[in-house]
């Protein structure tokens, strides 16, 4: 295991995907301090910026202790290992991350687990904009794996996500699971406006209320339980709702019912 | 004076018709000459060396309007191919749209000096030449967009060809542009209310002119003006099954128009314009009858657009062409109409082995490339970046010159594919004399650029060295050392400086921008008359419409006298 | 005396190039053709607050110095910055902007135009979804919807309406300016009218209240022939009183306003009665409207760029066209503000591949708009350093976003001593872009245009291309100097 310790407060950002259970693997703490990373526009030495450590515990692989909140790209497209960060973590956290896990015992930042393809994220904390969305200008969402974020989450979340399974315990943002074509999303409490806009299939489930319902989803019916995954069922009563009907879509929208009765005077009609 | 000697290279330079044979080729500031003086001159050792004229790309989207706005709705394609600064070379981006300068690094490090964009509106043509500027170490040119400007369809369809050729001459002038690009004539003005044509007899909306009357009507203006190149055209129902008779329908209408012997037409991207079936899922090539048909005429010249499956970007001025690719695909599009002028489109494609449409595309391009016989006619291009990116050229050099090559890709495309491939029954493999026709004697010759695809004494100095041996590599087997010799220039030589060693760029200098200042006996008249129309069709003043000489970095005027 | 033909007008992005310019003694003394604000610029631009020479901090002061002073210490405020922020750039020519680019990538720095604030989105909105759209002039010809969408034309782009819509003869359709009048004259006469009525003049029966207007339903001139201007927007707007309907949308909520429009071009039913304040049988109307219209085009501005939902609002609007087209020929284009901000995407975007929010500190370009992008940027408090050009972030940022700006270093290059400049640390004057110095600019519709140089500058004032050279080269001499020393240090 390689213990990683900021030598101060990062004002620049720190671009360091060299962090990564599959870059130190059989390395020694010699390579792994000369690894290359970058502090604003100056090029340094991983450790130029870390005290590294390293101990005999075989798990987790890595852990960063305190702050990391500018250091960006952590895990990214990391397969195996695990990584755990004890305070925030910077943005593009396991971004296009294969597998293994990453846990952050703080708050994560924008673009946590950009496409993922499989793999384990855990966010005690909150979680920012873009959680699992991909980058600008590419549809190519989050594929597989699993995201829990025991806080809330910002805007812009599970977009184009095509698998897998991102579980909120806390609020979330608008435009929560836009153009979504398959995989779940679960939202524990509360969600924000443009809920799965433009989703063409898949599933997002929410047991709070619902800030605003686009006006492009039709109600399909009323139901008890929806399965979430194989370890997860969440309880309803729920309003069906398929959508959107602006892209033709076949998405189901669940809405708890009792967290949601100024649906019912829209809605419960059709029923 | 600067000198330069180039020793002992295996030399291949078709137009003079040298074959591969040891020679020293010399150089003395920017041109070849006879001889240099031995001891002054600074040498390059080229033994065992293959030695070429710099390579001239005859149709590729480098810079402009749609070129441009092809690479801001793309940063997933940059993304993924960065490039870093260096003390020599400015930084940039990819992939599929590379950044200007890395434009021109990429395109030296392969040997090439010489690059057509092929298209410009008109109204946009300052932006195509400022990017121009910023694209290095090559020379370039661009063809304004005219095949459906009102002027030329007003003027055709009264059948005033003198009329119309001063108006050409015009806008050649004024867009400091190389030659006339028609594309899908009459469908660009008819996409202008979302309709199209569909045969070249089909009649313009609004027009009364058909495609047909565009396509000879500009034909005959072209050898009226006596411009270097032919009309540069892509053809009407580009892209859609079927339409390989159209193809031949356009083919056998320029067959009307006279010739003194010199080529009236360019087809461009063939590929895209030889599809035989009906719809999507019985396409097939019709690279046979395409073949045949130019194999017995000589009044034209093509370029492959020959597929290579990656993620690309396509864009062209033909808006209809690619609203029908959203359609297919529901990716991202872009629509850019040009008021009086044109229009044009851009849809993001990733050509895939395993489709059976776009394998069938890799098998047509190449098809056509080696069932047509005569090299000078049929040249090497992916339509950059519409049938993939440029830098994939050494591919394409691999598969015309090794049916190893292409048997090995053909192996891993769709079944369905496979079956229907022309490649199998093929045992043409071009020679390094062949190659070096089809990658720049013979575009230099049909763009007539006299200065350039060749090594003959008073050409430009430009010139690639690959590191090659004729005499040990037999490229046919070792198709993959040949492709990264052709992917990395031992020496590009760009007006007598070495502007590239070993695929790295060691010298930054700007190449020049040709174009036609065109005398015509009688010039049009600017007059009040002139100017009003030009209120009434654009919505900028005629004093700002114009190229003026500044927007040229590095100008070339070529002066051609014209019999109107 | 000259009279100048042919003027660019360098003010917003209409770019009205047909502006005549009367000069006598290098002053501008009468202005043709421009609008209010075109006129206005042209007649006032010298006024007090132009900067006359370089200024430098000193003990809290901005003191006068030697042009060399100024670009040494600019030039080394940025050679040794960390992650620097290069911003402005709209209201300045191309040329100028070519050179900013090789500034900010020598320096590894986030070079940045005011898209951030204004049509930014719109840009990422393209990203997402394409954008059909075309020439202004492709409209002045064939339209017959056009749609403004978020935006005021008649106060923020006066001539767009006269030069490229709704009042413009093109070939296939005509102005609309005459019923127009018509229309404003039949409005007075019954103002007129009713007025009688009251003082007990007119005999006539009350008049029924004609435009007796039910709340956003549409008016059946909606079907009538020729040009329709329809306005969509979340409170009446000049441009609103002219229109042949105007749909009063509530605040933020134009985004399900958009996407209930799509399901219904899709022909599905809704569920709901009204959406974002409008009943959905009006909106089954409009949708009719758009479908059998010939061409039709959607104008937006920052009433959609920059209302919740920002860059969503654009994809979801280009979304809407993109499914017309399936049923006629339907464009959109975004509003753009400053004359040259088109202009600073272009350039950006040919040298680096993206258009906006350009990191150049790992020696190449990124993008990733609040990654990258020069607000978010200071709202972290990342920067340690800025050169400013061309804009005035100092007033239109947020208060946070400016002190982290002030905090480090700042370098201001403008024409006048505006709220930004106030607050640098090195100050540059410029002479301004359009007046007194020539160059390109592209309109809102990415045509490219010359910008002409109608008087000389004040002695001694450089254009932003020559000082941004000035600068580029004294980096490139520092940093030349750093490596040498470092190598001999070694």
């Amino acid at each position: 295991m390689i213990v990683l310790t900021p030598l101060k407060n990062f004002q620049f950002p720190v671009h360091a995907e060299c962090i990564s259970p599959d870059v130190f693997q059989g390395k020694s703490v010699k390579e792994i301090a000369s690894l290359t990373v970058w502090e604003g526009n100056k090029k340094k030495k991983l450790g130029d910026l870390f005290k590294i450590e390293e101990t005999s515990a075989e798990t987790p692989s890595i852990i960063i202790n305190s702050d990391a909140s500018e250091v960006r790209r952590v895990g990214q497209g990391m397969k195996n290992g695990e990584i755990v960060i004890n305070g925030n973590a910077g943005m593009h956290l396991g971004e296009k991350m294969a597998g293994g896990k990453i846990t952050v015992n703080g708050n994560a930042n924008g673009w946590t687990g950009s496409s993922m393809k499989n793999g384990l994220i855990e966010i005690h904390g909150d979680a920012s904009d873009y959680l699992a969305s991909p980058y600008r200008g590419s549809t190519e969402g989050m594929r597989g794996g699993k995201i829990v974020v025991d806080g809330n989450v910002g805007s812009d979340s599970g977009c184009y996500l095509r698998g897998g399974v991102i579980i909120v315990k806390g609020n979330a943002g608008p435009f929560m699971g836009f153009h979504i074509s398959k995989g779940a999303i679960y939202v524990e409490k509360n969600a924000g406006n443009r809920l799965g806009a433009s989703m063409t299939g898949g599933k997002i489930v929410v047991s709070g209320s619902v800030d605003e319902l686009m006006p492009t989803f039709t109600i399909d019916g009323v139901k008890g339980k929806v399965k979430i995954d194989d370890t997860l069922k969440a309880e309803g009563p729920f309003y069906v709702f398929l959508g959107d009907l602006a892209e033709n879509g076949n998405g189901k929208l669940f809405v708890s019912q009792p967290a949601n009765p100024q649906l019912s005077a829209i809605y419960d009609k059709y029923l | 004076m600067t000198e330069l000697l180039i020793k002992n290279g295996f030399v291949f330079d078709p137009l003079n018709g040298i074959n591969g044979e040891k020679m020293d080729i010399a150089i003395r500031d920017g041109k070849i000459v006879a001889s240099v003086n031995d001891s002054r001159a600074k040498k390059i050792d080229a033994t065992g060396l293959t030695v070429m004229p710099g390579a001239v790309d005859i149709h590729t989207h480098i810079a402009g309007g749609e070129v441009n706005t092809g690479r801001m709705i793309r940063p997933e394609d940059h993304v993924k191919d960065v490039v870093r600064k260096t003390a020599l070379t400015r930084s940039g981006t990819g992939y599929s749209i590379p950044s200007t300068f890395v434009t021109g690094y990429r395109y030296s490090k392969m040997g090439y000096t010489t690059v057509m964009n092929p298209s410009m509106a008109p109204l946009g043509a300052k932006h195509t030449h400022e990017e121009l500027n910023d694209i290095p170490l090559l020379d370039k040119a661009t063809f304004p967009l005219i095949g459906d400007w009102w002027f030329v369809l007003e003027y055709l369809q009264k059948g005033d060809l003198e009329g119309c050729a001063r108006h050409v001459a015009w806008m050649m002038e004024t867009t400091k542009g190389y030659a006339i690009k028609i594309v899908n004539p009459g469908g660009l003005e008819s996409w202008g209310f979302g309709r199209n044509v569909h045969s070249i007899d089909d009649v313009v909306p609004n027009f009364g002119i058909t495609p047909r009357e565009i396509i000879c009507g500009l034909a005959k203006v072209n050898t009226m003006l006596n411009l270097p190149h032919s009309i540069h055209l892509h053809t009407n129902n580009l892209g859609i099954p079927g339409n390989y008779v159209t193809t031949l329908e356009t083919m056998k209408a320029l067959e009307s128009v006279p010739t003194d012997g010199k080529p009236i037409c360019h087809i461009t991207h063939l590929q895209f314009s030889s599809f035989a079936g009906d719809n999507w899922g019985n396409m097939k090539s019709a690279a046979e009858e395409i073949s045949k048909y130019i194999n017995n005429h000589s009044h034209m010249t093509f370029d492959m657009g020959q597929v290579i499956f990656t993620d690309t970007t396509t864009m062209t001025a033909d808006g209809p062409f690619e609203y029908t690719l959203y359609q297919l695909s529901g990716h991202k599009w872009v629509n850019s109409d040009v008021e009086t002028e044109t229009s044009g489109g851009i849809i993001p494609m990733r050509y895939k082995r395993k489709s059976a449409v776009n394998a069938t595309q890799w098998s047509i391009g190449l098809e056509l490339a080696l069932l047509i016989e005569d090299p000078w006619k049929m040249f090497m291009t992916t339509d950059h970046p519409n049938a993939g990116p440029f830098f994939a050229y050494p591919k394409i050099i691999a598969w015309l010159t090794s049916k190893k090559a292409r048997m090995a890709t053909l192996a891993k495309c769709h079944k369905k594919a496979q079956k229907k491939s022309l490649l199998p029954s093929i045992k043409r493999e071009l020679s390094l004399y062949e190659l070096a026709i089809v990658t720049r004697a013979g575009q230099a010759r049909a763009l007539g650029l006299k200065g350039k695809g060749h090594l003959g004494v008073g050409a430009d100095a430009d010139v690639a060295i690959y590191n090659i041996n004729p005499e040990t590599l037999d490229i046919a087997v070792k198709y993959k050392t040949a492709r990264k010799a052709f992917d990395s220039a031992a020496y590009t030589i760009k007006d007598g400086v070495v502007v590239v060693k070993d695929g790295e760029v060691v010298q930054n200098v700007d190449g020049r921008t040709m174009w036609l200042d065109i005398k015509t006996a009688e010039q049009i008249k600017v007059d009040e008359e002139m100017k009003r129309k030009f209120k009434q069709y654009w919505t900028v003043e005629y004093e700002n419409y114009p190229v003026f000489d500044h927007y040229l970095k590095v100008p070339e005027a070529i002066t051609v006298k014209a019999s109107v | 005396m000259s009279v100048i033909n042919a003027v660019t007008c360098p003010i917003c992005g209409c770019l009205c190039d047909d502006i005549e310019v009367t000069v006598v003694n290098n002053e501008v003394v009468k202005v043709k053709n421009g609008c209010a604000v075109c006129e206005a610029k042209y007649m006032g631009y010298k006024s007090e607050h132009r900067i006359r020479q370089p200024l430098i901090r000193k003990d809290g002061k901005l003191v006068p110095v030697s042009m060399n002073e100024a670009v040494h210490k600019a030039a080394e405020i940025l050679a040794n910055a960390n992650y620097p922020i290069l911003y402005g750039w709209s209201s300045t020519n191309c040329e100028a902007q070519r050179v900013g680019v090789e500034l900010a990538e020598e320096v590894g720095g986030v070079l940045d135009n005011t898209a951030v604030v204004c049509h930014g989105p719109s840009l990422m909105g393209t990203q997402e979804v394409g954008i059909p759209t075309s020439t202004l002039g492709q409209i002045r010809h064939r339209a017959d919807v056009i749609i403004y969408w978020g935006c005021d034309p008649w106060s923020a782009h006066p001539r767009h309406l006269e030069r490229y819509t709704i009042f413009t003869e093109g070939r296939f359709e005509d102005s609309e300016w005459k019923s127009y009048l018509n229309k404003v004259k039949a409005a007075a006469g019954k103002k007129k009218l009713l007025s009688a009525q009251r003082a007990g003049l007119s005999k006539k029966a009350p008049a029924t209240v004609a435009e007796s207007v039910v709340f956003n339903k549409p008016p059946e001139t909606l079907q009538k022939e020729g040009r329709k201007l329809i306005v969509i927007d979340v409170r009446k707007s000049m441009t609103a009183e002219m229109a042949d309907y105007f749909i009063q949308v509530e605040p933020n909520k134009d985004y399900e306003l958009m996407q209930a429009l799509r399901a219904l071009v899709k022909d599905e039913e809704l569920d709901v009665d009204q959406v974002a304040g409008v009943p959905v049988e009006y909106l089954k109307e409009v949708v009719e409207t758009l479908v059998n219209c010939k061409f039709g085009v959607i104008f937006f501005g920052m009433g959609l760029t920059q209302s919740a939902g920002k860059f969503r609002n654009i994809e979801v609007a280009i979304s809407l066209t993109r499914d017309l087209n399936m049923r006629t020929k339907f464009l959109i284009m975004p509003m753009r503000g400053h004359f040259n901000v088109a202009g600073a995407n272009i350039v950006f975007a040919w040298q680096s591949g993206y258009a906006f929010g350009v990191d150049f500190s790992l020696g190449y370009p990124r993008y990733n708009p609040g990654e990258t992008t020069s607000m978010d940027v200071l709202l972290r408090g990342e920067s340690d350093a800025a050169l400013v050009i061309a804009s005035d972030p100092g007033a239109t940022f947020p208060k946070r976003a400016v002190q982290s700006l002030v905090k480090n270093p700042l370098i201001v290059i403008d024409p006048h001593m505006n709220a930004t400049a106030m607050l640098g640390d090195v100050v540059f004057p410029s002479a301004f872009v359009g007046i007194e110095v020539e160059g390109t600019a592209y309109r809102m519709d990415n045509v490219p245009l010359p910008l002409k140089k109608v008087v000389e500058p004040p002695e001694g004032i450089l254009s932003d291309e020559e000082l941004l050279k000035k600068i580029l080269e004294e980096v490139k001499s520092i940093k030349a100097q750093k490596t040498k020393q470092k190598a001999e240090g070694a």
